[in-house]
């Protein structure tokens, strides 16, 4: 009965979430005209199978045995399931029968209904077998892809971009340098903040300081304010210059329930 | 990248808060089965960890905090940079900040209830895509600068292109019988005009289901 539940509820589950993925990753592709969701790693391994249904169908294949052997030891699909296995197999789906990225893969439409479909059987499938995998398969996923993938992210991508920025002008290296080393410090990342340099500087380069880039500017500064706050990252500069942390400073942070170790 | 002129429902702007509703409403659905049946949530252990530390009675604190300000910096990042990153924002803010916040406050409600999970992650998707397409509205359409759309897509194709002599180069760490097989199944794929990545899998996994990795 409770399996019959899982099973059932997994399939609107699957569903809804297939059907979101699929469409905001296909909208990635005309980033930043039209809004998409996914990441920016799910959007450079989309780009890394280049359209190729083996490709994309093996790098899910692999994730997929990542959140297996996840989801029966503690239940938790990891995030791979919505950033890699549904997006990937989604085009693998479609561009088996059309090689054509622009009709399939870059097409919302296509990849929303082709995601909904893997979703189903993907979330159902994880959700209701608890009987283990192969132990063999699940440590190639993860003694060899989640290195790799980690690489990915860092050092590869902050690296890339990096160098994207400064070879774009001056103005974007100059922004993207900066934004990307404060990023790294206080997101874990550099990515967004080199990103959010390049969006910066261009804008500099083709409008000047106007209503626009002065709010997207105020806009970052807020958003590197608030992230820093609420990852503790005020606390442990302090800590790492050997500053007494003010008990105003441990209020605060109470007050948003996170606690401040001395 | 194509067609940048697309048009129609599916790349329009309003259409943006109907998709992310749909997600978050099954990200949300998803830690109601979490919470029901201890199945189904969509991240990782470790943040999982975080929301089963509540639910044994340590305190939501950590989850809500941690969640609420990835939703937060993600929802700010967005509209800025053109992608909405689901895993900070929805998996992480919608699927485990906010149900630790609500069981932190004791609204029990929406996580024992499916059809009330599945209201409450949409008209929070709902609210969270309305507010994207705002902002939006105020910066990158009310210009005509394309804020180096052509830098980033650049960018993010030329890292997609070191993904597959990574997978090799950790295959070959893992274990020899792996590494081997990564090698050959990449240098086949190669041959054939297909991106290495997939042969460097394929050939690791078939490998790996005979020769073990070793645990230790």
């Amino acid at each position: 009965m409770v399996t019959l539940m899982i099973v059932l509820k997994s399939i609107v589950i699957g569903a809804l979430v297939g059907f979101g993925v699929g469409a905001g990753a296909a909208r990635m592709f005309h980033a930043p005209n039209v809004q998409g969701m996914g990441a920016f790693r799910t959007f450079g391994e989309l780009n890394a199978c280049a359209g190729d249904p083996i490709s994309h169908f093996s790098f899910g294949l692999g994730f997929l045995f990542n959140a297996w052997a996840s989801v029966v030891g503690a239940g938790a699909l990891t995030q791979d399931v919505d950033h890699r296995v549904i997006p990937n197999w989604a085009a693998a789906l479609l561009l088996w029968r059309n090689k054509n990225v622009a009709e399939t893969l870059h097409n919302p439409k296509q990849m929303a209904i082709a995601g909904a479909a893997v979703g189903v059987v993907v979330v159902t499938v994880l959700n209701s077998t608890a009987t283990a995998i192969p132990e063999s398969m699940q440590l190639v996923a993860t003694k060899v892809l989640v290195p790799a993938a980690n690489w990915l992210i860092n050092p590869i991508m902050p690296i890339v971009f990096w160098m994207a920025a400064m070879d774009a002008g001056k103005r974007t290296g100059i922004w993207g340098t900066v934004l990307g080393g404060l990023s790294h410090l206080v997101m874990g990342n550099a990515v967004p903040g080199i990103v959010l340099g390049i969006l910066i500087g261009k804008g500099l380069d083709d409008s000047g300081w106007n209503k626009i880039t002065k709010s997207m500017f105020i806009a970052v500064i807020l958003l590197f304010v608030f992230s820093g706050f609420f990852r503790g990252f005020d606390v442990a500069l302090l800590k790492s210059m050997y500053v007494e942390i003010p008990q105003w400073l441990i209020e605060l942070h109470e007050t948003f329930g996170s606690v401040v170790k001395k | 990248m194509g067609e940048l002129q697309a048009k129609g429902f599916w790349y329009s702007e309003w259409a943006f808060p109907l998709f992310v509703a749909c997600l978050a409403s099954g990200i949300f659905a998803g830690t109601h089965l979490y919470y029901v049946y201890h199945v189904g949530a969509f991240n990782d252990i470790a943040i999982v960890a975080m929301l089963e530390a509540g639910i044994k009675g340590g305190g939501y604190g950590a989850a809500a905090a941690f969640g609420a300000s990835f939703l937060f910096a993600r929802i700010l990042e967005g509209p800025l940079v053109g992608i909405l990153d689901i895993g900070g924002s929805l998996q992480t803010g919608i699927g485990i900040g906010v149900p630790a916040l609500m069981l932190g406050a004791g609204f029990t409600a929406p996580l024992t209830s499916f059809p009330l999970a599945l209201a409450t992650g949409a008209l929070l998707g709902f609210i969270i895509g309305t507010v994207i397409i705002l902002i939006r509205k105020y910066t990158i359409n009310a210009s005509n600068s394309t804020f180096g759309a052509d830098v980033m897509m650049g960018a993010g194709n030329a890292a997609g292109r070191y993904l597959g002599p990574l997978i090799i180069i950790s295959a070959i760490m893992a274990s020899i019988p792996v590494g081997l097989g990564a090698t050959v199944g990449a240098a086949i794929f190669y041959y054939y005009n297909k991106p290495i990545a997939g042969g460097a899998i394929i050939g690791a996994m078939l490998l790996g289901a005979i020769f073990p990795i070793p645990t230790q």
